[in-house]
């Protein structure tokens, strides 16, 4: 019995090595293919505002050590960290909601829809002309950004639950709290916590986007200024931290998901 | 004993056309008895289990356990399911635990309970493996404990060994042969296999289509107890005999519902 429970375990060991080593490889191999064309381009055809990959990589430095940027990424955050708190808040429960109960679904499913096709920039304008220019604009943009993606997954967890084991609960007694509290919610978690990846992701666009589009400030204002003096090198710094910053906690998200979820077969690598 | 008496329940399709699912079906299961359900598909064997364990209601008829109406599901009865029906999340202990929890049972309690279980059906030393590590054929162990684990007086499988393979099939009859033979429960068993049917059953029920009905009970004359010679009862006379007459019945069926599809 116990070479039984071991042996998977062994043979699966240096199968899921190579699981990780393969799209390591090739990440860096790609990585390393871009930032070659992108240092020819630069040298060959770049100009005044395409630097090459290495003037980029050394303009990294000064930028992340000056106060300038730290500050400009702080207020950037502080309306990305409120925006997506609130959609979380806002997402998760009303995509629970409308899972499970079809007719308020087919209520509020034209608006799900708007929200989904419209261009966000395109109600900054709105926003700007309702609430002003301030932190709070910036926070309900975050927000809008990012709470349908969570809404939309968060309600196809819930209704992807296998009703068998509804029936199954029924059996054994389990009133509707208790079908909530131990099928429902524990069989939506994967995809809540998908859904909760992906507007991360719509969240840190949000952010940029606002900055760029409505009020010149914080890490939007710094892309503009230094597009405005030619500091091409400058330039492609800070849209390289930003890059950085969505990739590390899209990672986190994932590495939570699969803490959280481990028994989906596809934690952090469906719908990505 | 479970009674019967003249159920009828009509479904309304996606397209709004009436399926006469049941048509007024009368049935005594007596206690302790194996019982196997049998018939082409859609003649209403889910239905008539679901409603036996009180999850789907019916139009008309009565549904009575003990002379008590069913009103619901209740803890004198189990359920077996062909996908199983596990939570993915959980463990085998968790799994096996599930339903002696929903029913309040502390858990010292119920894992001595689910322990005796997973012995009893051959997963010792998987307690802790999750669904997903399991074949088919232990994940329905799974299922099986879980179900026994709340002591249930009735089982109801609706064709629980329909989604494992054939060689995990004929295992694991005869571990439900073994374990009914030693415990007192009386199983309501669909299934689609007229092998399954009189190898398992005292009685096999015989259903045909639209609307779902009662064409005919066959007694299984075969000696008990059968686990221990599954082999030689599959070679007796009688299992081949019952067998075939069931297969007789059936292509019947199938052969007039082409014709009706044919008319139409
Ligand atoms: N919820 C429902 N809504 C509409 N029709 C249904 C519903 N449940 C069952 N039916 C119909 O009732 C009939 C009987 O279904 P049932 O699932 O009981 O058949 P079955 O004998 O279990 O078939 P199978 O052997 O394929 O499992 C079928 O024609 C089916 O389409
Ligand atoms: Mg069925």
């Amino acid at each position: 019995m116990t070479s039984l429970t071991h042996e998977p375990e062994r043979s699966a060991r240096p199968a899921m090595l190579n699981r990780l080593d393969s799209p390591l490889t090739y990440q860096i191999l790609t990585f390393a293919l871009f930032a070659i064309g992108w240092q020819i381009y630069g040298t060959f055809f770049g100009g005044l505002l395409v630097p090459t990959f290495t003037e980029t990589v050394a303009a990294l430095v000064p930028t992340l050590v000056s106060a300038e940027f730290w500050e400009a990424f702080v207020v950037s955050n502080q309306a990305l960290v409120l925006g997506f708190a609130a959609a979380v808040a806002i997402g998760v429960p009303t995509g629970i909601v409308l899972g499970r109960f079809r007719t308020l679904e087919r209520l509020s499913n034209v608006y799900l829809n708007i929200l989904l096709v419209t261009p966000m920039a395109a109600i900054i304008p709105l926003l700007v002309m309702s609430v002003g220019f301030g932190l709070l604009s910036r926070v309900i943009l975050v927000t809008l950004f990012a709470v349908v993606m969570i809404i939309v997954n968060v309600r196809a967890g819930i209704r992807q639950v296998d009703p068998s084991l509804i029936q199954m609960a029924r059996t054994f007694g389990a009133g509707e709290a208790q079908i909530w509290r131990e099928i429902l919610l524990p069989g939506a978690l994967p995809s809540i916590m998908t859904g909760i990846r992906l507007g991360l992701g719509r969240a840190v666009t949000g952010m940029v986007i606002v900055e760029l589009l409505m009020v010149s400030l914080a890490l939007g204002g710094l892309i503009l200024e230094y597009r405005g003096s030619f500091n091409g090198p400058a330039l492609y710094a800070v849209i390289v931290a930003i890059i950085a910053e969505a990739l590390v906690l899209i990672s986190a998200a994932q590495w939570l998901e699969r803490r959280i979820a481990p028994w989906a077969p596809s934690a952090g690598k469906a719908r990505s | 004993m479970i009674e019967i008496n003249q159920l009828t329940k009509t479904f309304t399709s996606q397209d709004g056309t009436p399926v006469h699912a049941l048509g007024g079906v009368d049935l005594t299961v007596n206690d302790n008895e194996f019982l196997t359900l049998l018939g082409p598909s859609g003649c209403g064997k889910t239905t008539m289990l679901k409603m036996i364990a009180g999850l789907q209601g019916w139009d008309g008829g009565t549904i009575t356990i003990d002379g008590k109406a069913v009103t619901g599901p209740g803890p004198d009865r189990s359920m077996v399911f062909q996908n199983f029906a596990l939570l993915p999340w959980a463990t085998v202990m968790d799994n096996v635990c599930f339903g002696l929890r929903l029913r309040g049972t502390e858990r010292r309690a119920r894992e001595e309970r689910a322990q005796e279980l997973i012995e009893m059906v051959g997963l010792s030393g998987f307690e802790s493996k999750r669904p997903g590590e399991l074949s088919g054929g232990m994940q329905q162990r799974v299922g099986i404990a879980r179900a026994l684990a709340v002591d249930p007086q009735i089982l109801l499988m609706d064709e629980p060994f329909g989604a494992v393979d054939e060689q995990t099939r004929r295992l694991l009859q005869e571990e439900l042969l073994s374990i009914w033979e030693r415990n007192r429960l009386t199983v309501v068993f669909v299934t689609h296999s007229m092998e399954e049917a009189v190898l398992l059953g005292d009685r096999v029920v015989l259903m045909s289509a639209r609307p779902g009905q009662i064409s005919e009970i066959v007694e299984v004359p075969l000696a008990r107890p059968r686990s221990s010679d599954v082999g030689g009862l599959e070679r007796s006379r009688e299992y081949t005999e019952i067998t075939a007459h069931l297969w007789d019945q059936l292509r019947s069926m199938h052969s007039e519902h082409r014709a009706v599809e044919a008319v139409r």
